[in-house]
């Protein structure tokens, strides 16, 4: 173990030279520079925590990591290269590029030996110590095109030095999450990623079905409770709140009710009728519903009332009570009093609880049935009076409240997140596997969780919505009658139907695992380059603002932006899987070209920018690769990104607006993208080779 | 032919001047009669808007093509030559008076369409007339208060093209006035005194709130047949609450009355929310209105920016902004920070008895404390994380309490502390840091500031309205909580017991916008379970009791009134057919699954109710790709009684 501490210490010190030389060279004698005191301090801080990581980790785990890492460093090297060459490439927080999905072979069958090990640790971002005294070693010359770049220069060094303070404070922690099988994978996960993107991670990890139902859930043994994640969740935020003894474990598995109100969302919004109707529902009332509820102005949170059982402060006993959700929280109906609205009491709003599905409550509490769910602060991770327990007669009436109140607490993001995984899923299996069934029957087996329900029709309980007897219109003979027929039922249909995934043009198709998924040594270019056009195409709304941009000094145009700098997400590039979420990846070259943009005309705050002016330097892109790596074929060869951004620009009007109304105009230089290539391959051979020694010392100790 | 005598009498002559009488054939056409009555007349003016209403059968004689013969004129015809725009007082949402010329001769849905064109809301098929509640018999106290705007003025020809200017109408752009009252439809009005939410008509039961749906004018008849008369009242609201495409940067009026209609429905109780729910619209609405004085433009001018050339101008300002700000934040990369003698008390902990006075220090998000300002610099006794903490305010400014109630959460459970502070000012400091910390925010956030002024301005509240007297309604600094919830609280509460309630809801809205909080104030509205609903007391087929049919957009309700609750719930999509028996005044419908019902309406005619069903199943019609273009046709189709077909 000394020697693998010893070699990470070696790799932070390597790392911790790349960057600051990198400082060196381009930040030289500026005010900028950060205090060295800081940067002490989060060194040391890192290392401690590093350490303790590292003896929790398993081999393999280690490999994992250090692939993670490897990631790391290429990427870092490549954003010096990047900037020496004065070329503003995006330089996306490598320190979140993936890794290089490895291969699954370096898990091998290792037992799952640490069982009750915390899953998790932190790691404070290698790149982030610019303080070390270690002499720079500077492997890059500073070749090209550094005439143009005069004025540019302050803004970039500022730039610069706002991102490293942004990198230094970057979170990440090393995730052990439990597979189906019993096995585990381990992966880096750092503060600015949200569970989507640990999701489309591991479906390239495990060469799953992708389909919607895959989830990320979080269990805690100690009170017998589970919960699956929220794709828009940031995951290292939950995971920070657990107490270091915990038992607490990251799963991932298929969760069929995490997005069963958009497949079946008569179930949850017309409970009341009787479940022959719910059966029989065509697919066009079926998206009548989801229209009407949450494509509206405003999310309609299903109208649920039942007698639940609510377990007593701090008592053993059960009480029955009339509960209703509605939109603002959960409410009941105190004694004597009728229904109505004015006379309900609040039981509890959702700001600062989260709801979890309770197992074995019947033992553990005496609970009347074990169809229990659990609404507590998402810090609380031992028995407390805050926590509130619910029971509810049957599965059915189980899920229709944790589902209810999830459409209550997160509103419009449910369905964002719904659109974005089924898309994935849509493209995963065309893409993928012809052979693997599509998403939207998911059909592989999983071990069912005890929380997860089969749907129970027949135990609907409660107000039930018969059908009247028909009355028949006997009456006189009308004198006066007039007819009013619904004009066909395509006058329903009429209604825009909630948006269907749009099928996805075979281009957005995610970039496919790099070529060489072997670990060890990776081909730091191959991986890299893969990686690197990738990184800011979302057109999400929870679009992360592409990288660094937001600091430089010279700011993008739309008013919108400013407060994006704040929250350390914003800074993150996702990382290249994110590609499935469609959407042409805007060139992000451009971004991190910070001159005062020569403003070309933008109308409308919502229209993308008009194409910039072609520079006749980068206009003829290599024709043959689009911006769309991939797009389904064979992997062409390492794209660098310069070209593939040169290609997007002038398809600039084509762009989803939400990134793209940050761009500023393209940069009126650029290198060619051989140049980068070359740059951070240099830098790069020496220390790749050195790390690949490394890591088969380790190897050959054992 | 035979010539005979036609009696015309012209209104523009005045009420005591006696019929023209024309000597006409009766193969004459309209026009003809026009022209002659004109002729004779002798007046010089513009006669294009007059036309010809044929009182005995309540009828315009708008084909000026048709002859008498066809009309079916005869001698004993009295007929009226009158204009057929005439001025009408319009109660608007905002409870505002206009007075505006309508059209008294197309269908109502038509005089909707050129009213809200004229006073630029889009989507005018959401709305209609209904005439206004009778007022309250104390015609004793002054009536003559209300103000009437008047906009009888506007070209008639104007309205027709929308064409904008300055963000409004071209015609409200023609004179201070006009522009005065631009400012009236498209700003929220202040928060009324609680007097006049008292005195306001408040219905208590389902059925009361049914009686008002018998209001509505029918849209396919024109105001002359529905008996309105020249400068009569009328109500402008919303009818069908299916927004439709609501764009905030060309609906500043839509908005702003769509606001002042929900905020009234919750006011009086028209439609039911609970006690969590009025506090959270009670912020809202002390924020909107804060806000919309201090920033009254920001709806209209949202649409200039639209322009590019000011759109320009903010990148540039805001680029100058942001690249002096960056290398600044870098100098002052220390984080601000709060540093004070506090007292604390943790009420679990029995090792603390009583408050305890400590040096405390605010930085980040956390708070950390220490024996006293000298040993600041050394390790505290202890450092609390508030992220994720719920803070609730411990308030009486007459003992000069101004307590801070932490409730922070830990692995173990919530943790209570509470914090006093000495006096206002660092009170409203520190709870300004502890409510940003709350939300994972440091004291380098841009709110910060703001925070503390609301806090101030809430303090300022609970100082002034000791008593509850309601004309500070109109000042910023200290409205009275009393203005923004429904009478009921007033009862319940006290302004000053209110006050922390609503402040407590305010912390999670105060960062909006103004249309950011309007938006959300819809959102909530169109969220309660009750929302969209419009009552009728109907009488089902074959039962012997009245009961409540309720409208929705997407479905009717039938409602017990012995139990109060839902019964049944028929939604639209699954609707064959409907049926209308004019005479016996029944509705029948049928719905897939051979379900049919049939009722008759109580409280308002079978028309209306017709025409709320037809006319949501118009509006869901609507789709993107028909654009602007209303389909009238099939609006009238849908909703037209025996006549329209």
């Amino acid at each position: 173990m000394d020697d693998i501490d010893a070699m990470f210490s070696d790799l932070l010190g390597e790392m911790d030279l790349l960057t600051q030389s990198l400082g060196q060279e381009t930040v030289p004698p500026e005010p900028l520079l950060l205090p060295a005191t800081n940067e002490e301090i989060n060194f040391s801080i890192g290392f401690t925590d590093l350490n303790e990581s590292l003896h929790e980790l398993e081999d393999n785990d280690l490999d994992a990591l250090m692939a993670d890492l490897v990631a790391d460093l290429s990427a870092t090297e490549e954003k010096l290269a990047a900037e020496i060459e004065g070329l503003k490439v995006p330089s996306p927080p490598q320190s979140d590029l993936p890794p290089p999905p490895k291969g699954l072979s370096t898990h091998s069958a290792s037992p799952h030996a640490s069982p009750a090990s915390s899953t998790r640790s932190s790691v404070s971002t290698p790149a982030s110590s610019a303080a070390s005294p270690l002499p720079p070693p500077p492997p890059q010359s500073s070749k090209p095109t550094k005439e143009e770049i005069e004025a540019q220069m302050k803004a970039d060094k500022i730039k610069l030095a706002l991102e490293k303070l942004k990198e230094a404070k970057v979170k990440k922690l090393v995730v052990k999450v439990l597979m189906n099988d019993g096995s585990s994978k381990t992966l880096m996960v750092d503060e600015r990623q949200n569970v989507r993107e640990v999701l489309d991670n591991l479906f390239e990890k495990t060469h799953c079905d992708c389909n919607v139902d895959w989830s990320l859930c979080e269990t805690n043994p100690e009170l017998q409770l589970e919960r699956a994640f929220e794709d828009h969740e940031n995951l290292v935020e939950p995971l920070s709140a657990w107490t270091r003894d915990s038992e607490n474990k990251v799963l991932f598995q298929e969760r069929k009710e995490k997005y069963e109100v958009f497949k079946n969302p008569q179930n949850f919004y017309l409970w009341k009728k009787d479940k022959k109707a719910l059966k029989d529902i065509k697919d066009k009332d079926k998206d009548i519903l989801i229209q009407e509820n949450f494509c509206g102005t405003s999310i309609i949170v299903p109208d649920l009332e039942a007698v639940l059982h609510l377990k007593e402060d701090g008592k053993k006993s059960w009480k029955q009570r009339l509960f209703q959700l509605r939109a603002s929280g959960i409410y009941y109906v105190p004694k004597g009093k009728t229904k109505s609205s004015r006379d309900l009491v609040c039981f509890l709003q959702f700001d600062n609880v989260n709801v979890y599905y309770g197992k074995d409550f019947k033992s553990k509490y005496k609970a009347p049935t074990d169809f229990c769910f659990v609404l507590k602060h998402p810090q609380i991770q031992k028995e407390s009076q805050y926590i509130k327990y619910l029971c509810c007669d049957d599965a059915w009436t189980m899920n229709l409240w944790v589902t209810g109140i999830r459409i209550a607490k997160y509103g419009a993001s449910l369905y964002e997140n719904y659109k974005t995984a089924e898309k994935k899923a849509a493209v995963s299996s065309v893409w993928t596997n012809r052979s693997t069934p599509s998403s939207s029957n998911p059909s592989t087996p999983s071990p069912t969780i005890k929380g997860s329900t089969t749907r129970k029709l027949s135990l609907l309980s409660l107000k039930h919505q018969c059908v009247d007897p028909p009355c028949l219109v006997n009456s006189p003979p009308p004198v006066h009658v007039t007819m009013f027929y619904i004009l066909s039922s395509q006058d329903f249909g009429n209604i825009p139907p909630p948006p269907p995934p749009p099928p996805l043009p075979s281009t957005e198709i995610l970039p496919p695992p790099p070529p060489d998924p072997v670990l060890p040594p990776p081909p730091p270019l191959a991986a890299k380059s893969y990686a690197k056009p990738v990184p800011p195409q979302r057109h999400l709304p929870t679009n992360f603002p592409p990288p660094a941009m937001d600091n430089l000094p010279p700011p993008p145009p739309p008013p919108p932006m400013d407060d994006s700098s704040e929250a350390p997400p914003d800074f993150l590039p996702p990382p290249p899987p994110a590609a499935g979420f469609g959407s042409l990846p805007p060139p992000p070259p451009l971004l991190m070209n910070s001159l005062p943009p020569p403003p070309p005309s933008f109308g409308g705050m919502d229209q993308s920018l008009p194409p910039p002016p072609p520079d006749p330097e980068f206009l003829p892109p290599p024709p043959t690769q689009q911006v769309y790596i991939g797009a389904g074929a064979p992997p062409p060869p390492p794209p660098p990104p310069p070209p593939a951004a040169a290609a997007a620009a002038p398809r600039a009007p084509v762009r989803p607006s939400g990134s793209v109304k940050k761009l500023p105009p393209a940069p009126p230089k650029r290198t060619t993208p051989s140049l980068l290539g070359e740059g951070g391959g240099g830098g790069g051979g020496d220390f790749m080779s050195e790390l690949m020694l490394a890591m088969q010392k380790k190897r050959s100790d054992h | 032919m035979a010539a005979w005598d036609l009696s015309v009498t012209v209104e523009d002559l005045g009420p005591d001047t006696p019929p023209v009488t024309l000597s006409v054939t009766s193969d004459l056409h309209v026009g003809g009669v026009i022209l002659k009555l004109v002729e004779k007349t002798q007046i010089k003016r513009d006669w294009s808007d007059h036309a010809l209403w044929w009182e005995q059968k309540q009828r315009w004689l708008l084909r000026t093509a048709w002859t008498l013969e066809k009309y079916g004129i005869h001698a004993d015809a009295r007929l009226v030559f009158m204009p057929q725009h005439k001025p009408l007082k319009l109660g608007l949402p905002n409870g505002i008076t206009l007075r505006l010329r309508a059209c008294f001769s197309n269908p109502v849905f038509q005089t909707v369409i050129g009213i809200c064109r004229m006073l630029n809301i889009r989507h005018p098929e959401e709305l209609s007339l209904l005439r206004p509640l009778e007022e309250k018999k104390k015609k004793k106290d002054k009536d003559s208060t209300v103000e009437i705007y008047d906009l009888t003025e506007v070209p008639l020809s104007s309205v027709s093209r929308p064409c904008l200017y300055n963000g409004m109408p071209a015609h409200f752009a023609d004179s201070p006035q006009m522009e005065a009252i631009y400012k009236m439809l498209s700003v929220t009005q202040p928060p009324p005194a609680p007097e006049v939410i008292a005195k306001q008509y408040r219905p208590a039961s389902v059925v009361d709130k049914a009686h008002i749906n018998g209001r509505w004018l029918d849209s396919s008849r024109c105001l002359m047949q529905q008996g309105i008369q020249e400068n009569d009242k009328l109500w402008l609201r919303f009818k069908y609450f299916a927004f439709y495409d609501i764009e905030p940067k060309y609906d500043v009026v839509r908005l702003t009355q769509l606001y002042e209609q929900a905020r009234w429905a919750i006011l009086l109780e028209d439609i039911d929310c609970t006690e969590e729910e009025m506090m959270l619209f009670g912020a809202l609405q002390y924020h909107i209105s804060k806000v919309s004085q201090s920033e009254p433009q920001l709806l209209s001018s949202s649409a200039a920016m639209d322009d590019l050339e000011s759109a320009l101008q903010s990148l540039e300002v805001k680029m100058e902004g942001e690249s002096s700000s960056a290398s600044e934040m870098l100098e002052n990369m220390t984080a601000p920070e709060l540093n004070d003698y506090l007292k604390i008390f943790r009420p679990k902990r029995l090792t603390l008895k009583g408050y305890k006075q400590y040096w405390f220090k605010f930085q980040d998000t956390s708070i950390s404390y220490f024996k006293s300002k000298e040993e600041s610099i050394g390790e505290p006794i202890q450092q609390i994380n508030l992220k994720g903490c719920e803070v609730a305010p411990d308030v009486n400014m007459a003992a000069q309490k101004f307590l801070i109630r932490l409730l922070i959460p830990a692995p173990e459970g919530m943790n209570e502390v509470y914090l006093r502070c000495e006096n206002e000012q660092q009170y409203a400091q520190w709870m300004a840091a502890c409510r940003l910390a709350s939300k994972g925010k440091s004291l380098a956030d841009s709110s910060y500031q703001s925070e503390i002024q609301s806090i101030h301005s809430f303090l300022a509240m609970q100082k002034t309205n000791s008593g509850s007297h309601g004309n500070a309604a109109a000042s910023d600094e200290s409205i009275n909580t009393h203005s923004l919830v429904s009478p009921r609280y007033h009862k319940k509460y006290k302004a000053k017991q209110l006050t922390p309630r609503i402040l407590d809801a305010y912390q999670n809205v105060a960062q909006f916008s103004l249309t950011e909080a309007v938006m959300r104030f819809l959102q909530i509205w169109q969220a309660l379970p009750d929302f969209g609903l419009s009552y009728v007391v109907v009488r089902f087929k074959g039962s012997r009791k009245d009961e409540v049919l309720g409208i929705a957009p997407n479905r009717l309700i039938r409602i017990d009134l012995g139990v109060g609750d839902v019964v049944k719930t028929w939604r639209y999509n699954n609707m064959k057919q409907w049926n209308v028996n004019w005479d016996i005044k029944q509705m029948a419908i049928e719905f897939e699954g051979n379900v049919n019902i049939a009722f008759s309406c109580v409280t308002a005619d079978c028309k209306i109710v017709h025409e709320f069903i037809g006319g949501y199943i118009f509006m869901s019609t609507r789709s993107r790709e028909k654009s602007d273009t209303l389909n009238e046709e099939l609006f009238h189709k849908l909703t037209g009684g025996h006549e329209a077909l």
